[in-house]
């Protein structure tokens, strides 16, 4: 059975402790929805409000693909290049 | 023959099965000289006008002792101070430079400002770099001034190269050479300063980098010639990162054999870039972006995605191509999923390679990353198995290409950018028109892996028959003070329209 979608709060939760792993403070923005005056940067809602249409929209659709059919066969194509194209000239 | 079609597309998907079975990958070749010896064309200017001429006539008129690098550089600082008031190309202006000799001798270029320059700031226009001036000179900069070049300045770009220029904090600042008293005209960007100096006749060529369309689109909005090359062709030393694996330097000039002088000088290995180790040699671009009369320099199949020409445009562009000697146009289709694994959230793969270079930023000084910080948090956010997934969809892509692509035909159209900036592979942007109100329309040809030079080809041949490059934008007639106070983009705009 598929997990239940995570609420807005879930994902503010999820927003804030990842960035909060990483050394960052959500908090240095400022508070609210108005950008800071002097640098542009957004107010905190406001990102965290983009944030989680952010996970929504590209981490569902990245999880949902298969690379086939068959699970155990999908597994032996297409492994990670970061550089295919380069990897095209070394692999001739 | 063009080193026509060198990708083995069997052997290329043998060895990517071998290396799905867990093989290795193969070892990197032994570091080789890669670029071409590049003999400058002797090309007779079509205009007196110094800020006219293209790299290829200024070069020759200085060549033959017919032009003083001073002249030429005088005359476009002399646009410089009247015009880039309005145009605000520009970050930092030089000083003039006393120029080496080489196949670029005493040309002006504009260079975008993620480039490190040792002697100017490089501020890739963010609050983070403010200040900042490097310890030495980007290896594509090394090469170019090596090569004779002169720096003009350094251009205005979109914040550490997201959308168009805007300063940091989200106010536009550069505009369309086409348009300069309308700030809502797209110029086009990231390398959008690059491409108003360019059009705007403030330097001779210069360079941009492109992530999302950075070097095609401002190319496509200014009437140029822009060349993204493949991935490795240029070194990326020295250059602030966007996007490691999506980061491409290139040129944007007046026309394919500007692009393929300028490319031929920054393209090649660098020790300090191992993406630039163990290619393929650089062909002679110069040579293939020489047109040959009544003829593409070597037959090419050119595909036509579906759709492409409903667009009347597209469709003239095609109709011009189909008649050069030489050229076959076929029909190809989009390789499957196509819209999907080119579209957002595969798109949106690249965004920890954003953020993992900023993390000491991002950790002590969020703000400073301006109107543009919304994408560096998404990066921040993506886990390694979305990472990981798209990393591997790249890989079918490619596969899917080479099969279902580049076996119909040797350069394809494309319907926009991002495709083969996720691939790395090779795009060239060109004019093919006007509109009716006199901006510049343009379209981009994608290349195979390597194959620059068919590109540019293809781009010299229909500029042999047409005369769109040769457009230039008149003088602003608008003065600073007369323009409006410029739009501020929000954090959401910015994340929208970043490359």
């Amino acid at each position: 059975m598929a997990p239940k979608p995570p609420t807005d709060d879930e994902l503010d939760t999820v927003i804030r402790a990842r960035l909060a792993l990483l050394g960052i403070d959500l908090d240095q923005l400022p508070p609210g929805t108005a950008p800071d005056p002097e640098t542009g940067a957004p107010g905190r809602d406001t990102a965290l409000a983009s944030l989680r249409s952010f996970l929504r929209t590209t981490v569902l659709p990245l999880a949902a693909y298969r690379f086939g059919p068959d699970p155990s066969l999908a597994q032996q194509t297409a492994p990670p290049l970061l550089y295919p194209s380069i990897t095209s000239a070394w692999t001739r | 023959m063009s080193e026509p079609q060198r990708v083995d597309r069997r052997a290329f998907l043998a060895r990517t099965a071998a290396l799905g079975a867990g093989a290795a990958l193969p070892a990197i070749a032994s570091a080789t000289p890669v670029s071409a010896t590049t003999a400058p064309p002797d090309v007779e200017p079509r205009s007196r006008d110094l800020t006219e001429v293209t790299i290829a006539e200024a070069a020759t008129l200085i060549r033959r002792g017919r032009l003083d690098p001073a002249d030429l550089l005088a005359a476009y600082r002399e646009r410089i101070d009247e015009f880039d008031g309005v145009y605000q190309a520009f970050n930092h202006v030089a000083a003039p430079q006393k120029p080496k000799r080489g196949v670029l001798h005493g040309i002006p270029l504009a260079i975008k400002d993620n480039y490190f320059t040792a002697d100017l700031p490089t501020t890739a226009n963010s609050f983070l770099f403010q200040g900042f001036t490097p310890p030495y000179d980007a290896t594509a900069v090394a090469r170019l001034r090596a090569a004779g070049a002169v720096i003009v300045g350094k251009t205005q770009m979109g914040p550490l190269a997201t959308t168009r220029a805007t300063t940091p904090d989200g106010r536009i600042t550069t505009v369309n050479a086409w348009a300069p008293s309308r700030q809502e005209v797209d110029p086009g960007g990231s390398s959008t300063g690059t491409a108003t100096a360019v059009a705007g006749r403030m330097a001779a060529g210069g360079t941009g980098t492109q992530t999302g369309g950075s070097i095609t689109a401002p190319s496509n909005a200014q009437n140029l010639t822009g060349l993204k090359p493949t991935m490795g062709r240029v070194s990326l030393h020295g250059i602030v990162p966007l996007s490691y694996t999506r980061d491409h330097p290139g040129p944007l000039a007046r026309d394919a054999m500007d692009a393929a002088l300028l490319l031929s000088t920054m393209a090649g290995e660098d020790p300090a870039d191992p993406r630039t180790q163990g290619l393929p040699r650089v062909p002679d671009l110069v040579t293939a972006a020489t047109p040959v009369r009544g003829r593409l320099r070597w037959p090419t199949r050119i595909g036509i995605l579906p759709g492409y020409t409903a667009d009347p445009f597209r469709s003239s562009f095609v109709d011009t191509l189909a008649d050069i000697r030489g050229a076959t146009i076929v029909e190809v289709p989009f390789p499957a999923e196509w819209d999907l694994l080119t579209g957002g959230a595969f798109n949106n793969v690249r965004l920890p390679e954003r953020s993992e270079p900023f993390l000491p930023q991002l950790a002590t000084d969020l703000r400073g990353f301006g109107v543009s910080v919304l994408g560096w948090l998404q990066g921040a956010l993506l886990g390694a198995n979305e990472f990981l997934i798209g990393q591997r969809a790249k890989m079918l892509l490619l596969q899917r290409v080479l099969t279902d692509t580049f076996t119909r035909c040797d350069v394809v159209v494309q319907t926009g950018p991002v495709p083969f900036d996720i691939l790395g592979l090779p795009e060239l942007a060109l004019p093919i028109g006007f509109t009716a109100e006199g901006l510049p329309v343009g379209t981009i040809l994608g290349g195979q892996p390597f194959a620059e030079d068919r590109l540019l080809s293809v781009a010299a041949a229909y500029q042999s028959v047409t005369d769109w490059h040769h457009h230039r934008p008149p003088d602003p007639t608008t003065t600073v003070s007369a323009r409006t106070a410029p739009r501020r983009l929000t954090a959401e705009e910015a994340a929208e329209t970043m490359q």
